[in-house]
């Protein structure tokens, strides 16, 4: 793009007061010296940040997977895979997407949406791409036309810059070939300017304008030198003001409180690190009935996994009596959704010592397993191995089984199927929801450094779901959206109770290859079971 | 000591040329570059807040590019066919770089031709590590207009080079038309001045001393160059008059063709090309420039541009922050003024939505930084007034 309006956004870069301009942004400059911006590790959603979805859209059954650009702004690719759920599935004959602000003015006005591509060789399967412009709560809105109608679905997209790219050493050598002949070339321009412009034709240079165009020349020289030093500090000076926009999530402190009357309790403790002006810590909104859900899972085997729901004493900090926990080291991740639709995941570490707390209740939940064996994984590799068994016993003689494992490549979607067993190893029947859903999920990588908390509709924030959901209501029920969600099946309106599944289904795709443990949860009377399950993600295809 | 070619070896006639009554072909394909890339480069932004999203082939990119190809084409055509063919008259009217000769603005073009092309992949790389920059001046952005500058520099000394021989050769007609063709580009390089200056003389902007700065570093070095190089009495009024009515046409026809946002967010519902502002009155300034240094040809340059600079900011403001007021106003909110296009991502509650001048100055903060805005025109002049009688007397 040579060329490009300056805009401004209410979401994104702040608009620049007139004559905030540098000065050297008035001068004709330009810079030859590579600086290679180092890659800078992406922390959004802790290490996952594809977004994998799975919802309706109207009568159509829609798998998304939208992976958002490095940089912002930039392209998100999106790809979509119509649900063939038998013969009698409605067909699908386009669909177009249209990318959104998730709140805000700009979320009633989207641009013309664009055509997704439908595969040739597998008509249910549809890709584009989608510039997103800036920083913030987007959402992704999918017009589905097809053998029953029209039908609307929306998929929030967090879109943040997670790093810089450095420069390809190829391209390093080009452009400074290049700069150096521009360099040059400026030096010799300068010196035939001096020696031989104002000759008339078919004169040659005295001895006295050739020693003036070497004097113009080492002038020339001395300026290009002083020309590309300046573009230096240009080129670093905007390389620092973008990696100021580069994501970075609340901090959060984590101290262990005891108090005689009211036994050990958790106080966290969030901070705005800076980031975008417009994020806030005082705009928690409830996700799935709790402003924050807090995993605590004990490091390095992840043998010991919490689900716990603290609550907000005031902004920016949360409080939470704790259950008994065994003594370790854990790492904690925490969500939180924004009232922009934007989700977050907080994380710290906290070493304990035996906690002698409260018995866990309402939402609370734990599991235990055993440990990750570290002697499986190698690095980013592992071996089949390590799927050492599809079935977790449950300590109430309750089976969870994962319906298909199996290695998958990195950043493949896929649907997680896992069903609930009662102690004859029959499937439950007495299935409940937990939180509005058949079940949760905690995809974690071995080393920490991936965390994903998975719904039934995938890994965006039902929050945000929601708060998509309700901009395409057509006259439906706030019921009718939610029970469009995979996984969130609503009591129906009358009084009959109905019969839940015993199977729940999580969209994820790993992010990285490597060894990762799967914390599923799924609830059964008032029983929340946690099962742990090993996985192995082999290196991506592409 | 100056002496004379040794011309036994060279190729007697210039193909450059059918006579020696006519322009050229490579200088009418280096002044349709300059008008190319001028076009393409507003029609580029308008595009960016109309529609958004591109790709390297729309036709605003064309546009712009066309002007390092013909540039390429031209330029690249004098120096090979200089060099190696070795035509007499182009020999003995050309200058040596490394061993290559062809007319000076021919390497200054071939520079500019390089500096586009280098910045292509330079900001291919920049939006992929940094993002799409939604702003004009950025690294790679201001290579790339490095680059057309120098074709525009490299057109406008090629002219002078073949108007000034034109001149000592008697032909008074050649030397007419090579002038008017001068204007013309001086004229385009006027736009593009204004271009780079766009991000800093919105209307909104007009009630603040910055953007009177961001006039006077420069533009009163164009002015002094083309009325010094051109020998035109109005020089500069020709070529602002051509500026108001490139940027005129503009505002008035790219609202004529369909357009609609293909990026969010969307807070302006775009139903066509949203035009460039409606152009500063650069024109009151040159009047008065061209009046100025017809009545002071005998003063010294430091002199002329010490009165220069106070003249050139204060006729401006005399005239733009009146103009400026009107602007804002419900008188202005039509077709030709075009104060009611807003581009799509404008939102409702933006100065230029709201018609409302951005931090506006007066009183002490105001007069200051005029006084810094008269001191750069005096500086810019003066330069102006030196590069222009360097260039006056060009002949190759």
């Amino acid at each position: 793009m040579p060329f490009s309006a300056r805009t401004s956004t209410s979401l994104g870069r702040h608009r620049k007061k007139p004559g905030a301009g540098k000065w050297s942004e008035r001068l004709f400059l330009f810079t030859i010296i590579a600086i290679l911006a180092g890659a800078v590790p992406a922390r959004a959603h802790v290490g996952s940040p594809d977004i994998y979805a799975d919802g309706k859209a109207g009568p159509y059954r829609l798998f998304v997977t939208v992976r958002p650009p490095l940089v912002i702004p930039g392209v998100a690719e999106i790809e979509v895979r119509a649900e063939d759920t038998g013969t009698d599935a409605p067909a699908i004959s386009g669909i177009q997407i249209a990318p959104i602000p998730l709140t805000g003015p700009a979320s009633l006005h989207p641009p013309v949406a664009d055509p997704m591509k439908q595969s040739a060789q597998d008509k249910h399967f549809f890709t584009g791409a989608l510039w997103i412009m800036a920083s913030g709560s987007w959402q992704v809105r999918f017009t589905v036309q097809g053998s029953q109608g029209a039908g609307v679905l929306s998929i929030p997209v967090p879109a943040t810059s997670s790093s810089t790219r450095g420069m390809q050493t190829g391209l390093g050598v080009l452009l400074g070939s290049l700069g150096l002949l521009l360099v040059a070339g400026v030096i010799g321009i300068v010196g035939a300017a001096a020696r031989d412009a104002q000759l008339p034709p078919g004169a040659v240079a005295s001895r006295q304008a050739t020693k003036r165009a070497w004097i113009a020349m080492g002038g020339a020289l001395v300026f290009m030198i002083a020309a590309v030093w300046f573009g230096n500090v240009w080129w670093k000076g905007e390389a620092d003001n973008y990696a100021r926009y580069v994501y970075k999530p609340l901090t959060m402190q984590a101290l262990l409180e005891q108090s005689p009357n009211a036994g050990p309790s958790l106080k966290l403790k969030i901070e705005d690190p800076g980031w975008l002006k417009s994020r806030k810590i005082d705009d928690l909104v409830l996700d799935h009935d709790h402003l924050m859900h807090l995993y605590f899972i004990r490091k390095p085997g992840m043998d010991v996994v919490y689900h716990l729901h603290p609550e907000q004493i005031a902004p920016g900090e949360f409080q939470l009596a704790l259950p008994s926990i065994p003594a370790g080291t854990y790492s904690l991740y925490a969500d939180v959704v924004h009232a922009t639709g934007f989700p977050e995941t907080l994380v710290a570490q906290l070493t304990l010592p035996v906690i002698a707390g409260r018995p866990l209740t309402g939402d609370d939940a734990k599991g235990l397993a055993q440990a990750l064996n570290p002697a499986r994984v190698d690095g980013n590799s592992c071996p089949a191995s390590l799927i050492t068994r599809s079935s977790f016993p449950l300590p109430d003689g309750y089976t969870m089984v994962w319906d298909n494992p199996g290695i998958l490549p990195a950043k493949t979607p896929q649907i997680f199927g896992f069903s609930l067993l009662d102690v004859k190893g029959k499937p439950a029947s007495d299935t409940a929801l937990y939180m509005g859903m058949l079940g949760h999920a905690a995809f974690v990588k071995d080393d920490g450094t991936v965390f994903a908390h998975v719904h039934p509709s995938g890994t965006v924030s039902m929050a945000a779901l929601m708060m998509a959901a309700a901009q395409n209501r057509t006259g439906a029920s706030k019921a009718d959206e939610m029970a469009s969600m995979p996984g969130m099946a609503m009591p129906a309106a009358s009084n009959a109770p109905t019969k839940l599944p015993n199977t729940v289904g999580l969209p994820y795709g790993f992010p990285a290859a490597g060894a990762y443990r799967i914390f599923v949860q799924m609830k059964h009377g008032n029983t929340i079971e946690t099962a742990a399950f090993d996985a192995c993600a082999a290196a991506s295809r592409n | 000591m100056a002496t004379t070619w040794n011309t036994s070896n060279l190729v007697p006639d210039d193909t450059g040329s059918k006579s020696a009554n006519s322009i050229p072909w490579y200088l009418w394909c280096s002044v349709l570059a300059v008008t190319s890339v001028s076009i393409g480069a507003h029609w580029d932004v308008s595009w960016h807040r109309s529609i958004g999203r591109d790709t390297f082939w729309t036709p605003a990119h064309i546009a712009i590019y066309a002007c390092g190809v013909l540039a390429a084409i031209s330029c690249g055509y004098l120096v090979l066919f200089t060099t190696f063919r070795k035509p007499a008259s182009m020999v003995a009217s050309s200058v040596e770089i490394f061993g290559f000769r062809a007319p000076l603005g021919a390497f200054i073009a071939s520079w500019g031709g390089i500096a586009m092309l280098t910045s292509a992949p330079f900001d291919n790389w920049w939006h992929n590590a940094y993002g799409l920059d939604v702003k004009i001046v950025s690294p790679p952005h201001t290579l790339l207009m490095l680059g057309v500058f120098a074709v525009s520099v490299g057109t406008l000394i090629m002219l002078l080079g073949s108007m000034n021989r034109a001149e000592q050769a008697g032909n008074a007609m050649l030397a007419r038309h090579l002038q008017w063709m001068l204007l013309y580009i001086g004229g385009l390089m006027v736009v593009f001045q204004m271009f780079f200056r766009m991000e800093y003389t919105w209307d909104v902007y007009l009630h603040g001393a910055s953007a009177y700065e961001a006039i006077a570093i420069g533009m009163p070095t164009l002015f002094a160059v083309l009325w010094q190089s051109s020998r035109s009495r109005w020089a500069c009024t020709w070529a602002t008059l051509i500026y108001t009515v490139f940027l005129e046409a503009a505002v008035l026809i790219l609202p004529l063709f369909p357009a609609e946002p293909k990026l969010g967010p969307v807070f302006q519902q775009v139903t066509h090309f949203i035009p460039p502002k409606f152009p500063i009155l650069l024109i009151v300034p040159a009047i008065a420039m061209d009046l100025l240094w017809n009545s002071t040809r005998t003063w010294k340059p430091w002199l002329t541009a010490l009165a220069s600079g106070p003249v050139f900011v204060l006729s401006l403001v005399a005239v733009e922050w009146p103009f400026a007021d009107f602007l804002m106003t419900k008188a202005a909110a039509n077709r030709f003024f075009g104060t009611t296009y807003f581009g799509y991502p404008e939102p409702p509650t933006s100065f230029d939505v709201l018609r409302r001048f951005v931090d506006p100055q007066h009183g002490a903060t105001l007069w200051n930084g005029l006084a810094l805005a008269m001191l750069f025109a005096f500086l810019s002049t003066w330069l102006g007034i030196a590069l222009g009688r360097w260039m006056r007397a060009i002949q190759r």
